[in-house]
């Protein structure tokens, strides 16, 4: 995994910090936004039991993190990415305040290092096995479908204990979170779900996560309070189904119009007869000429509207995942509205133009002089190439750093502000006297993550 | 100097918040509440500032299990603590030192990691090759065959793509047998070569593991004697008895593994990944095709042939042009070849590898091929050792 590692999606897996939500009783039809409802004679204080959480980081300092971990990890090749993603954890989780408390990150670099380092030795082996196994005329066939397999199920295993791992170094009021449960049913849950979604073209995406989400927050724990999660999957399925309908459904047509137009059959004859001449004719072939062309058509649009409408469900996902969350009696509700994950994408849409004209400019300027010193100082056609290729690497890798800095100081840094103090948490008083359980756990499953490339925040 | 103050305790067993004073005494910090009971005695050698919010000074208790935490807000207080506890380091300055320190060993780090790439892995790769069982190489070999045969092979009807199956090409078939008995019995490979001339038009061979060898029907066409196929084919030889195809299959793993996994983990990192591995692994190809001209002199010095027909053939199909950026190509340059062929060789009695006769047949092994125009010369270098890449 990646410290910087663009377009994660929204971090679902740091939960622990926004417990809560409405449906239980004192839901949303309850007590509104710091709304009436409050404030009769009657009525006990309110602060003490409801409230925002709040979130102190400002950008300008967080950007400068991110800054100098972009250039260590260019002149590290990328090792310092440990030392870079625990400083960021610390940044975030450090700057949340819940009632009046700072959550607080305890986990440290070294321990995110020797997790890597433990994965490495267990990974070796089965790589190992991978790779001689692919030299192995008789297995070629399989090679690739039982490594896939192989890998998909290590990664969601990584990805729930990296959840155990966070969670057990996110410390509130001296007393930490922690996650029960076993990786292995996880993984095997996880992986099912992600079948089922790419057959039912992400139709089955709302039922998936909130199960994933129950079985997480499930086995969540801060102290002696378990946590529970309540969204449903109808309910999501409800909020996004007309995006859906608007940038998958024409592309899932396609491909059913594709299947039962078109007389497959010898179709399929003229493709297996690897015959050049054949298949250049097939062009001739109208179903299938118009079943191709509307499965174009139909990507095409599908890939414009899932960037225009992206944002939205993003904001749809928050909402809902936020509001379904409980931890003992506090529960939460996200107002987080869709305009302003659209402020979000356009601002960084906007900052990633400038400094696209900005690193051209640069980049041409550098070229010039490139070549201006390579004449003047007479340098070999040899060192000159060699030193082109070089600088042209670097300035490739600073490039995507620079984007990918961008990215995490305006996306990333925005959603996490906004789903902390969009939030309206209540029963806040089931935080006092929370009995101190669990125990820290091993990096291993980071060092997963961090291996197979599965990593989050 | 303030000697005691309000703060925040969390003792770490619950997660109830106790208002209490803290007070500085000679020795450690004394966490009392409203009611002057003493909750906590932290020595100040225990201390460690852990993190929070802008404004909030938190403190924690090294090597302590549980997370008690004290919280101070007033700032007099929190540098009267800073003063009092060496381990406590509000300003940062002994955390930036240990950054500065974890940036330069990682640095170090990656100095030796790429000495491992350049040197360390094909050191490894060459101790480890030998021990690889030849059984277990051929069975490689026939794997890296069969891929290698789909990407030649255009598939088209007609000729077979091996060449000397047909019935005119008979004779040149068994001339190229006679001339690979001699190189191979000169050679005492562990071995046994399966090599076959292929209906492709570049001037090129390749060997494989597992003793697979391709000479490219283009080479025979700009051949002009019998030693200057043989020297080739002694080239390729070279290859398959210092076990080159595995070598680089070994490499090539174990630079996937330190270009992909421990290093260049980072947006932007593959290309740092694909640059580091393409020149590495030319860097290693250049070096092992030296090694496989010296080869090939001494075996064709052993069979009495002419050892600098290998650099004639080579001038002729590349040209005496230097590669305008030799760390990107996999050969080293011709004219470097031809002269350190050159250089090797001492003079021998000459004695014809085959005959005239067996020459003229040998030429038409692919068919009445004399009659078709000899291709150009191919941008890509010859002696290409595809060895499964």
């Amino acid at each position: 995994m990646t410290a910087i590692n663009a377009g994660g999606p929204p971090p679902v897996t740091s939960v622990p910090a926004v417990p809560g939500a409405p449906g239980a009783p004192g839901g949303p039809s309850g007590p509104g936004w710091g709304g009436p409802g409050w404030g009769g004679p009657g009525w006990p204080p309110p602060p003490l039991d409801m409230g925002v959480p709040r979130f102190l980081g400002r950008d300008g300092e967080f950007f400068g993190l991110l800054l100098r971990g972009a250039l260590l990890l260019m002149v590290t090749l990328g090792l310092y990415r440990f030392w870079l993603t625990n400083d960021i954890r610390r940044y975030l989780w450090g700057h949340v305040e819940v009632n009046g408390d700072g959550l607080e990150y305890t986990g440290t670099a070294r321990e995110l290092l020797i997790g890597f380092l433990m994965a490495i030795v267990l990974l070796l082996p089965i790589y190992l096995l991978f790779y001689v196994a692919a030299l192995m005329p008789d297995l070629i066939p399989y090679i690739g479908a039982v490594s896939f397999i192989v890998l998909a199920l290590l990664g969601q295993f990584a990805v729930f204990r990296a959840r155990r791992y966070r969670l057990t170094r996110t410390v509130y009021r001296g007393v930490r979170f922690f996650q029960t449960g076993s990786a292995v049913r996880y993984s095997l849950l996880s992986n099912f779900w992600s079948l089922v979604i790419v057959l039912t073209v992400g139709l089955a995406y709302p039922f998936a996560a909130a199960s994933l989400e129950r079985y997480k927050m499930r086995h969540t724990h801060y102290g002696d309070l378990g946590g529970q999660f309540v969204g449903s999957g109808w309910g999501l399925f409800a909020r996004g189904i007309l995006l859906w309908i608007l940038a998958v459904a024409p592309l899932a047509a396609a491909v059913v119009f594709t299947v039962i137009s078109v007389d497959w059959l010898p179709v399929l004859q003229t493709l297996l007869s690897l015959d050049i001449a054949k298949i250049s004719a097939l062009d001739e072939n109208d179903a299938l000429a118009l079943a191709v062309g509307f499965v174009l058509m139909a990507a095409g649009w599908g890939a414009f509207a899932g960037l225009i409408f992206y944002p939205m469900f993003r904001a749809i996902v928050l909402r809902w995942w936020v509001s379904g969350l409980r931890m003992g009696g506090v529960s939460a509700h996200s107002y987080f509205r869709n305009g302003q994950a659209y402020g979000i994408y356009f601002r960084f849409l906007g900052y990633a133009m400038l400094f696209g004209i900005a690193a051209s400019v640069v980049g041409l300027l550098l070229a010039g002089l490139h070549s201006v010193s390579v004449r003047d100082l007479k340098l070999s056609s040899e060192a000159g190439e060699i030193s082109g290729i070089v600088l042209g690497l670097i300035g490739y890798v600073a490039m995507m750093l620079g984007y990918s800095t961008i990215f995490h100081t305006i996306v990333t840094f925005r959603f996490w502000r906004l789903s902390f103090e969009m939030t309206q948490l209540w029963g806040l008083s089931a935080l006092d006297g929370v009995v101190a359980r669990g125990e820290a756990s091993s990096a291993l499953g980071e060092g997963l993550a961090d291996a197979l490339d599965v990593g989050g925040l | 100097m303030i000697r005691s103050g309000p703060a925040i305790y969390f003792d770490g067993k619950t997660s109830t918040r106790h208002p209490v004073t803290v007070e500085l005494d000679n020795s450690a910090l004394a966490v009392k509440s409203a009611d002057g009971r003493l909750l906590a005695r932290w020595p100040y050698g225990e201390l460690e500032q852990t993190s929070a919010n802008a404004g909030v000074f938190r403190i924690g208790r090294t090597g302590s299990d549980a997370l008690e935490r004290i919280e101070v807000r007033d700032p007099g207080l929190a540098h009267a603590i800073d003063l009092m506890s060496v381990p406590v380091d509000r300003t940062g300055l002994q955390q930036r030192r240990g950054r500065r320190k974890v940036v330069l060993w990682s640095m170090a780090a990656v100095v030796s990691l790429l000495a491992l790439g350049i040197y360390g892995i094909p050191e490894l790769a060459t101790r480890a090759a030998p021990l690889v069982p030849y059984g277990v190489e051929k069975r490689l070999g026939q794997a890296v065959d069969l891929q290698v045969r789909a990407m030649l092979d255009p598939g088209k009807k007609g000729d077979a793509f091996v060449c000397g199956t047909a019935e005119s090409e008979k004779a040149g078939q068994a001339a190229l047998v006679r001339m690979v008995a001699k190189l191979e019995t000169a050679a005492e490979l562990p071995i046994p070569l399966q090599l076959k001339v292929v209906r492709h038009k570049q001037a090129n061979a390749i060997a494989l593991p597992g003793g697979y060898i391709y000479v490219f029907e283009g080479l025979i066409d700009r051949a002009e004697g019998p030693d200057e196929v043989a020297g080739v084919i002694a080239h390729e030889i070279g290859h398959v008895a210092n076990r080159d195809g595995l070598r680089s299959l070994l490499q090539a793993g174990g630079l996937a593994f330190l270009f992909g996994m421990v290093l260049g983990d980072f947006v932007g990192g593959g290309a740092v990944i694909f640059a580091s591995r393409a020149i590495l692994r030319m860097a290693y190809s250049r070096h092992v095709e030296g090694q496989a001209d010296t080869y090939a002199v001494g075996l064709i010095q052993q069979v009495g042939g002419d050892p600098r027909a290998l650099s004639t053939i080579l001038t002729r199909i590349t040209g005496t042009k230097e590669p305008s950026v030799r760390v990107l190509t996999n050969h080293p340059a011709t004219p470097e070849r031809a002269r350190s062929i050159e250089n090797v060789t001492r003079p021998a009695i000459m004695r014809p590898i085959i005959s005239a006769e067996e020459w003229a047949a040998f030429k038409r092994i692919c068919g009445g091929t004399a009659a078709t125009p000899a291709p150009k010369a191919e941008a890509g270098s010859p002696l290409e050792k595809a060895a499964g890449e």
